[in-house]
């Protein structure tokens, strides 16, 4: 494998496990959320009182972790590759999240959606293709 | 949605896009300055230092946070696969600024890779049901 489609590779990889850290975050805040009851914001009291409860939730402070491990792992990729290139194969998710719908809720995906997975893939192949052998050279 | 309804959804997505494109055009920039040399333990705890100690950076996750509390409210109010196919010309906000501010070369190659993701994310957002 060349040096070139490795790096790329990795991007990838790395833009795969943000998605996955980014999902686990969002269900973290949800159940911290959902353990705080339902609440009204017609009162500073209930305010804080919600406040007080979120935080005392050991899922809150999970998903915040997963927010700055996404944050350095962004940080990363950009000290690695164009913002051009890794916003358009930062797309991933939009593939990730139909899949995880179809294998573990049961959702199902339409023709024109899996046809839709498939630009997608296309074109973040077009855009990983376009990374110069120059860029990886700095690196 | 009656028409001033639809004029202000369209323009918060364009406002979480354009926060979004400057929070990263910030991080990039500032990024390119730090020296990343590899994923030895060592190397990674330089590295994470240093972007912790960069208030540039802290602009830029911060304006991408603000970005997406505005896409957050946008969601609860927009039809789904309206929201997220208008959303998707973030690609080309962000390509288009990454040429003219960070003077990245975009080869027709990229271009035609972007606009297949663009067609894409349509695709999967509106082909539902």
């Amino acid at each position: 494998m060349s040096p070139r489609r490795h790096i790329t590779l990795k991007v990838i990889a790395a833009l795969v496990f943000t998605d996955l850290l980014e999902t686990l975050a969002q269900f973290c805040f949800k159940k911290s959320a959902l353990a705080a009851g339902p609440w009204q914001i017609d009162s500073l009291a209930n305010v804080r009182s919600f406040l007080i409860t979120i935080m005392q939730s050991p899922f809150l402070w999970g998903g915040l972790v997963c927010v700055f491990v996404i944050f350095v792992c962004w940080s990363l990729i950009l000290s690695k590759v164009d913002l051009s290139v890794a916003v358009p194969i930062a797309s991933t998710s939009y593939i990730t999240i139909p899949l995880v719908s179809v294998l573990f809720l049961g959702e199902k995906i339409s023709l024109i959606q899996w046809s839709g997975i498939a630009f997608i893939i296309a074109g973040i192949i077009l855009v990983s293709m376009s990374v110069t052998v120059k860029e990886e050279k700095c690196s | 949605m009656f028409v001033g309804g639809i004029i202000l959804i369209i323009a918060l997505i364009l406002l979480t896009d354009i926060l979004d494109t400057i929070g990263q055009l910030i991080l990039k920039s500032s990024i390119n300055k730090i020296e990343f040399h590899g994923l030895r333990a060592k190397q990674v705890v330089q590295f994470i230092t240093a972007i912790l100690r960069n208030p540039r950076i802290w602009i830029g996750f911060i304006l991408s946070g603000l970005s997406l509390i505005v896409w957050l409210y946008v969601l609860t109010k927009a039809e789904l696969g309206f929201a997220f196919s208008l959303d998707s010309m973030r690609y080309i906000l962000i390509a288009a600024a990454s040429a003219m501010f960070l003077k990245e070369k975009i080869t027709a190659g990229r271009w035609m890779g972007i606009v297949c993701v663009i067609i894409g994310i349509m695709l999967v957002a509106a082909g539902g049901k």
